[in-house]
């Protein structure tokens, strides 16, 4: 962190375009940007913004890694930007949209109405056949070692990079992704959740759903929050193809 | 123009907001929330540390319950806090953290037999009990007597924010994403709506409701360097100021969180200080036993947050190019412990320092967090001067938090005041009171308005930079009204901040000429706003001559009950002038179960009330008299301080806990 | 709740294309290495080659057991490829759509499916045109007639080209086989896909390696050896009647 050291000048390349201006077109917009020491796509992005173009959409909500709004193509690779430090890239780099999602402009999409799709259709919700819970008892006990297995699933934050990194998305358009199929094992290993095995498998025991992965594992190479995808996807394929017997 | 009605219209999809919603949808009205992004990205996610509830399922915790939980929580407001609602509070805290476990929040839960932890700076194991296998576990906090803390590792929020939004998709609660309320729709002192602005086209929608509430949480961008998100920009605070009617309640009141990192200011858990962090200077020595030789590192945040910068004044502070800062040490906690209840901690620390936690220290300073001023509320959640209008969460002041908030009470509170407000308004909506009787012309008149604001900030010329007056508040903000404030400074950040708010009606948006999606647009008139929110804050910081929790002035360094134990309440009833108008609400002494007394932090300063030592003598008298006739703590309780009629009826009845009440 | 009873097709699918695919790499990797034999000695090939035609078990040989093998293989080939088919990109758009997305990635993983992709469609036609032979002319494997083949009948470049696309699709589906059913997956599993992929790429380099040398060896036998008293390789160690 010396003060003498020269920064380097960024040469950041942004895939634009304005589905709401009817004269534009996609096109890449080169902006210079002096590096600062632990800048990250969040300060870069804001600086392009407020000494460059005003108009540069793009999503940050957190700026700390833990929402999941960030999330865009960082040469060609999803991740978070918020949390990508400028030193790790070369100087010349390219940022483009998160593909497959609902583009607002720019960098900006529309992760969140996706996702609402997917958990609408997934239900990823406790389904419990008891009536009103009286909240004056106790709470019903967990197994720590089980409320610790079901957290490290419920970690996902919905942040989209698994379904841009995913070929099988890529070609089927109705493919629920990793997000969805980890959904399913953490509600599955919730015994809060009362769905039976037939239940899960009618969601996601088909070609859109976990028979439908082609195993390429993007999704769990981009996952900004290391989640164990493979093995949880492995796993649905072995629980529902067991069903089947 | 469009006009969306709905029973009640909700703004803010945080916990406090979707927590409104579900009880609303349960009550069979209609709700619709407005979130500025989807639901599951508010600021609520950010919250790691934990969620007070007092269960007393794990060792440490053995003993807890709602009137220990009370206790901390007024002293931990240094008095400032409604006694009733704070009471009203740690009722339902352990019943809305028991409806989240049902809803699927993977809590963390106790194991019996023996396991380690550090407690101050040494290892120490404790037996759990066999029969508190498998209930929820709970941390240590700052500021609070027992092990309070409930948590999943270190993503409470984001655990509870998820099961919250999953509870809402369930019950079909209708949420219109990206949509940011502009202004308020009223009509003699009653609320009917707000005008809301479609980030995505542009499109400016009524909403119409019978109930309004805002759950759009706090106003820490004010700050240049805040551990909030950065839609945190108290926009709800903004349109109810705006409306000349609403008013705000004690803005001055800011908590600065001993642990963000810097430079960037994003926030590592008290949970770090709680399982056993020290906090350590330039020397590598650990200075807050020498500050604080009962509570430590674990005193309240205003305390070791000032405790911080006393000790960085004194020239104890590491140098480094972004100011002075001081280093958190999690080493001693282990690998395992810091993997497995610390990972977003690690993360950070990997991903924004490029540091290891588990070897390395990590330097933090005190940086704004949590904003303990809001929408002034009556204990119902409605507004005290604007009928329809409710608040709830962080951007309310309803007053739990007084002048400094305990950790792990924030969440606590969005879930608990939602729970309330949901069935609040609900009685609201049944009663005849609610019938909308606004004209659909009056409505049109509120998104002219509107509209031809934003046509002028687009259409403006030789006008003012949005970017420029946003930083310069933002800097007066951190340099004026900081942890520590005076007189001198807040003069001239009142003045100075009276200049820009003139200015910032002169803003033109450059180049960037879209009424779509237009982050230039979006930026000019939330400038505007933030302006407004900052003059309420440093004005009624330079006007409280006290220092009271987080409110700490160098001039006046005493807390003086005799003149200053009221809430500051702000409202801005001409938008052409160019300060809020303030006035006081007293804080009656004569009521409360706990007296003000001394919070056990340094030098007791404190000038007293008279009234102070009377309500100490029948205090004592009426214990003293029920303790000696056997009565429960209940009962003592209930002849100090009733409260349990102000509570929907559903939530009166006493909680289970091991032990207790079973 | 449900009415209807769930459609196992798709897992049974699922598991049949995964199992048919392990027998057929099974199949390769005990094969390349029986017809690498020929790297110890000629005596040795046929040895292994007399085996397969039953002679240890029968004191005489059958080729058409050869045959039968043969077929066996190409019916779980056929169904192999016929599952398999669905995941290949079908139109165009798809394939450009499949095809930028790989290259964009810069992720190995999924430019390994590429790969898949490309060395099983080289194997439709190829493995045919060797499953054919197999079946028709089973009696044409040994030293001498197998180098034949290799050198007169040119089949040496089209075994080049199996070789290498045979071994990289196998030993890629074993890898991916592993990763897909979560086999042998350790408690850190980011640990054990490692593991896995260097054993992948270790025995991609081993086969190849050896089935170059047979394939050098085979053709350096049809390069030099006198045909013209035919095909027929006579052993040495064991004498066998004439049929």
């Amino acid at each position: 962190m010396s003060e003498s050291k020269k920064q380097r000048v960024l040469k950041i390349s942004i895939l634009r375009f304005d589905p709401h201006d009817p004269e534009d077109f996609p096109h890449m917009e080169t902006f210079e940007v002096e590096e600062a020491d632990g800048m990250t796509l969040f300060i870069a992005l804001n600086e392009i913004r407020e000494h460059h173009d005003n108009s540069l959409k793009f999503d940050f909500v957190c700026r700390a890694g833990i929402c999941g709004s960030c999330s865009m193509l960082v040469n060609g690779r999803p991740t978070l930007a918020c949390r990508t430090l400028t030193a790790k890239l070369d100087e010349k780099f390219t940022l483009a949209p998160l593909p497959l999602f609902e583009l607002i402009g720019d960098l900006s999409v529309y992760t969140g109405k996706w996702m609402r799709g997917l958990n609408e259709r997934l239900e990823t919700w406790i389904h419990d056949k008891e009536e009103e819970l009286n909240v004056d008892k106790l709470e019903e006990k967990m197994e720590p070692a089980l409320a610790d297995e079901i957290y490290e699933l419920d970690r996902c934050v919905e942040c989209g990079c698994c379904v841009a990194g995913c070929g099988t998305a890529k070609m089927n358009p109705y493919f629920v992704g990793a997000v969805g199929l980890n959904k399913i094992a953490r509600y599955q290993l919730d015994p809060r959740d009362k769905r039976s095995d037939d239940d899960y498998y009618e969601l996601v025991g088909n070609e859109d759903g976990v028979f439908g992965c082609m195993t390429l594992l993007g999704c769990e190479d981009v996952c900004p929050k290391d989640l164990p995808l493979q093995s949880k996807i492995a796993y649905l394929r072995r629980m529902m193809l067991k069903n089947t017997l | 123009m469009k006009v969306i009605y709905t029973d009640v219209l909700i703004i803010g999809g945080g916990l406090a907001g979707l927590r409104v919603a579900t009880g609303i949808k349960g009550r069979g009205h209609d709700a619709v929330v407005l979130s500025l992004v989807p639901p599951k990205r508010s600021h609520s996610a950010a919250a790691q540390g934990g969620m007070q509830a007092s269960l007393a399922n794990c060792k440490m915790g053995e003993g807890d319950n709602e009137d220990v939980h009370f206790s901390d929580t007024i002293k931990g407001s240094d008095w400032g806090a409604d006694q009733e609602v704070a009471r009203m509070f740690v009722h339902c805290a352990p019943k809305a953290i028991r409806e989240l476990a049902h809803w699927g929040v993977p809590w963390s839960r106790v194991h019996r037999g023996d396991h380690a932890a550090i407690i101050n700076a040494e290892k120490v194991t404790i037996t759990e009990k066999d029969e508190a296998h498998g209930l929820i576990t709970a941390r240590d906090f700052g500021g609070t007597k027992k092990w309070r803390t409930c948590y999943t590792s270190d993503g409470t929020g984001h655990s509870m924010l998820f099961a919250m939004d999953n509870k809402a998709k369930q019950e079909k609660v209708e949420v219109h994403e990206r949509l940011e309320a502009i202004s308020l729709i009223h009509e003699n002192g009653r609320c009917y709506g707000a005008v809301a602005r479609n980030l995505m086209s542009g499109e400016l929608v009524a909403y119409v409701s019978k109930a309004t509430t805002m759950a759009t949480g706090g106003y820490g961008r004010i700050y240049s360097v805040s551990t909030n998100a950065i839609i945190c920009q108290g926009m709800g605070q903004a349109i109810a100021l705006e409306t000349g009617v609403a008013t705000l309640g004690n803005m001055e009141a800011i908590q600065f969180h001993p642990t963000a990192i810097v430079p960037v200011g994003i926030l590592t858990t008290e949970g770090c200080r709680g399982d056993g962090g020290l906090l350590l200077d330039k020397d590598g020595y650990r200075f807050m036993p020498d500050y604080e030789p009962d509570k430590k590192e674990l005193a309240s945040r205003d305390v070791v947050s000032r405790r911080m910068t006393e000790h960085m004044r004194k020239g104890k502070g590491v140098k480094s190019r972004y100011g002075d800062h001081l280093w958190l040490d999690i080493t001693i906690l282990g690998r395992e412990h810091i993997e497995k209840n610390l990972r977003e901690v690690k993360e950070i620390c990997e991903n924004f320092l490029g540091i290891d936690p588990a070897v390395d220290w990590i330097p933090v300073r005190p940086t704004q967090h949590y904003s303990m001023g809001g929408i002034r509320t009556k204990y119902t959640g409605e507004s005290q001067t604007l009928k329809g209008l409710y608040s709830c969460g962080e951007a309310a002041c309803w007053d739990l938090h007084g002048f400094n908030r305990l950790g792990g009470n924030s969440v606590s509170e969005t879930v608990v005041a939602g729970m309330l407000v949901a069935e609040n308004i609900s009685d609201y909506l049944d009663s005849d009171e609610s019938h909308l009787t606004i004209h659909t012309s009056n409505i049109e008149k509120f998104v002219k308005i509107e509209s031809d604001k934003l046509d002028a900030l687009l259409t403006k010329e030789d006008g003012e930079d949005a970017y420029v007056l946003r930083r310069r508040m933002e800097e007066i903000m951190m340099d004026k009204v900081g942890i520590f404030r005076n007189g001198d400074d807040l003069q001239e950040a009142v003045d100075e901040l009276e200049e820009l708010c003139k200015r910032s009606k002169n803003i033109e948006v450059f180049r960037s000429k879209s009424r779509a999606a237009n982050p230039a647009l979006v930026n000019a008139y939330r400038t505007q706003k933030m302006i407004k929110v900052a003059l309420t804050v440093a004005y009624g910081a330079l006007l409280r001559t006290e220092s009271r929790g987080a409110h700490s002035r160098e001039d006046y360094p005493e807390r003086d009950d005799a003149n200053w134990l009221k809430r500051t309440i702000t409202s801005w009833p001409d938008e052409n002038q160019l300060v809020p108008t303030v006035s006081y609400e007293e804080i009656d002494i004569s009521k409360m179960e706990l007296p003000p007394g001394f919070r056990g932090y340094g030098k007791d300063l404190t000038k007293h009330h008279p009234k102070t030592a009377e309500r100490e003598i029948v205090v004592n008298a009426v214990k003293e008299k029920l303790e000696a006739v056997g009565e429960s703590r209940f009962e003592i309780q209930n002849a100090l301080m009733p409260y349990l009629d102000k509570l929907p009826k559903k939530y009166r009845a006493i909680n289970e806990r091991l032990g207790e009440n079973i | 709740m449900r009415k209807e009873k769930i459609d196992k097709t798709p897992a049974r699918l699922d598991f049949l294309q995964s199992f048919t695919g392990l027998i057929l790499a099974l199949f390769i990797t005990g094969h390349i290495m029986f017809e690498a034999s020929i790297l110890i000695s000629n005596e040795m090939m046929y040895k292994v080659t007399i085996m397969f035609e039953g002679y240890y078990f029968f004191g005489e040989k059958y080729p058409g057991i050869i045959s039968f093998l043969a077929a066996a293989i190409s019916v779980i080939f056929v169904i192999h490829a016929g599952i398999a088919m669905k995941k290949i990109p079908s139109s165009y758009r798809n394939y450009k759509v499949i095809k930028n997305h790989i290259q964009g990635m810069k992720h190995e993983d999924s430019s390994l499916w590429m790969v898949q992709v490309i060395t099983g469609f080289m194997m439709f036609f190829m493995g045919s045109v060797h499953l054919y032979i197999m079946m028709s002319q089973p009696s044409d494997i040994g030293p001498f007639a197998s180098s034949s083949r290799v050198v007169d009948e040119f089949m040496g470049p089209l075994y080049f080209m199996l070789l290498i696309s045979v071994v990289s699709h196998a030993f890629i589906g074993l890898y991916r086989l592993a990763m897909k059913w979560g086999f042998m997956e350790g408690k850190n599993t980011k640990v054990s896909r490692a593991r896995f992929k260097f054993l992948m790429k270790a025995m991609i380099a081993i086969y190849i390696v050896v089935g170059l040398s047979s394939l050098a060896k085979y053709t350096y036998i049809g390069m030099t050896h006198d045909f013209s008293d035919g095909v027929k390789y006579k052993s040495q160690t064991i004498k066998m009647e004439n049929h």
